[in-house]
């Protein structure tokens, strides 16, 4: 599949009768076809979208997050290199502005942080913290907003975004080896918590 | 193999990306364990929940921003490509720009003077006719320079109301209790305005207005006329947002129309199925 992008953008683009790949749109973007960055806009905010929602827990700042990752392609271009993965370079980028949003998330008053206000109901179970368990996707979502934010970043990443250990590694700047590893302990962190949750439910 | 080494390879067998004959040992270990099909079990299910999370969709407001903010970077200064970087050779030249600058600068001086030393005592009627002619090919040159300015003014002056028009659009937008008057002015706005930006942020305000019968309809009766895909493709994601059954003839036409683009015409077809 990769391989088949690649070729393709190795092809005139102007004649090419199939659409362009991923990376020959951001090549263009990179040499001046600011429009090509629409094609990309319309291909990967869904996902996009999706990874950071399921990352930060919240609507509004997922959304904020994915409208700098586009202004941040658009100003960092020039750096896009011919040999780079478009959907690799793009994770990269969430992941940096992910980590901002955090940064900045930390700086706010404590109390106002759902995702805290969750972790606090975990130890003292209550209504709110009940009603917030009723179902599956309401579980799994407590779940993973519960684990740790490194935690969650590699399992989205590794699950989600249909992505190779190679890239993921060069996403979180670790070795392959380390990236597995840590998807491996992620996995295991979020079926206890998962587990335990679904057991405090039933009791 | 032990227990704690083939869970540790459990994530791996449930991975698809690990090859079907990869960790033979650890699947022999948990075909013969059943503490270890049950962690097995779990972690399959976490990961078939972790699947079925659903993902929404985002509201509107990322699509018009996107394409707002793509529209002022193509406007901008900035998009203006980033010229190379300089060569070696040049980097260095360049250091001693300030000592090189004045000595070119003098020794053109030099030249000038040896020249006109030269060329003044051998002054002839057709060194005159020369001169004369030069003098000619200079003042036509400076009449093309003027007409020049004269058409980037009045491209400036033609530049400059878009972004009094995007100010008024923004203030209409931020008008809360928004009149009939208002609603007129962006509906106009979407309808008319030349740029692609104002009609985008025209639409954009006119959202929270969707419940209004009137809005819809100007939308729609828009929607057939606009040129801008991006444009249009807002427009029908407004129209599919606010539900309007009113619509459906008008993305039939367009879903089947092979002028409009691809992705206007999925995005019909989308919003068909929506209402």
């Amino acid at each position: 599949m990769v391989e088949t992008c690649r070729t393709r953008a190795a092809l005139p683009v102007d004649t090419a009768p199939e659409p362009r790949s991923d990376h020959a749109l951001m090549l263009a973007v990179r040499d001046g076809e600011l429009d090509a960055l629409g094609e990309l806009f319309e291909r990967h905010h869904g996902p996009l979208f999706g990874f950071l929602l399921k990352h930060t827990g919240q609507r509004t700042a997922a959304e904020d997050i994915a409208q700098t990752v586009f202004q941040r392609m658009l100003k960092y271009r020039h750096t896009y290199r011919d040999e780079g993965r478009f959907a690799a370079w793009m994770y990269h980028l969430a992941r940096r502005c992910a980590a901002d949003h955090f940064r900045k998330a930390n700086a706010a008053p404590h109390a106002t942080d759902p995702a805290d206000l969750q972790d606090h109901a975990d130890d003292a179970p209550d209504a709110g913290a009940r009603a917030a368990v009723r179902d599956d996707h309401a579980l799994l979502h407590t779940a993973l907003a519960r684990l740790d934010r490194d935690d969650r970043e590699v399992l989205l990443l590794a699950r989600f975004q249909e992505l190779s250990f190679a890239e993921i590694s060069g996403i979180l700047e670790c070795s392959v080896g380390a990236a597995k590893v840590r998807a491996h302990r992620a996995l295991h962190a979020l079926r206890t918590v998962y587990f335990k949750l679904q057991h405090t439910r039933s009791a | 193999m032990n227990c704690p080494t083939a869970r540790a390879l459990f994530p791996d067998l449930l991975d698809a990306r690990t090859p079907a004959g990869a960790h033979a040992d650890a699947r022999a270990h948990l075909a013969s364990c059943p503490e270890c099909q049950r962690e097995f079990s779990a972690l399959s299910q976490t990961l078939a929940a972790l699947d079925a999370l659903p993902t929404p969709a985002p509201t509107p407001r990322l699509r018009t921003n996107f394409y707002a903010m793509l529209e002022e970077e193509k406007h901008s200064a900035a998009s203006v490509r980033s010229p190379a970087p300089p060569l070696p050779g040049t980097r260095t030249a360049a250091r001693f720009a300030w000592l090189l600058s004045p000595l070119a600068a003098c020794a053109l001086v030099a030249l000038g003077f040896l020249a006109g030393a030269r060329t003044a005592p051998t002054a002839s009627p057709a060194g005159e006719d020369a001169t004369a002619r030069k003098f000619a090919q200079l003042e036509k040159q400076l009449g093309d320079m003027k007409k020049l300015m004269a058409i980037s003014i009045i491209q400036q002056q033609q530049a400059s109301p878009t972004n009094e028009r995007l100010q008024e659009v923004l203030v209409a937008a931020r008008t809360e209790n928004a009149s009939e008057k208002v609603l007129n002015d962006l509906l106009a706005a979407l309808a008319f305005d030349p740029s692609a930006n104002v009609r985008l942020r025209a639409l954009e305000a006119l959202y929270p207005h969707a419940d209004h019968q009137a809005v819809r309809a100007g939308i729609l009766a828009t929607l057939p006329r606009e040129q801008n895909p991006l444009v249009q493709l807002e427009m029908i994601d407004f129209v599919a947002s606010a539900h309007d059954r009113a619509a459906a003839p008008a993305l039939e036409k367009i879903a089947q129309n092979a002028a409009f683009d691809r992705s206007v015409r999925d995005a019909a077809r989308r919003a068909l199925a929506q209402l």
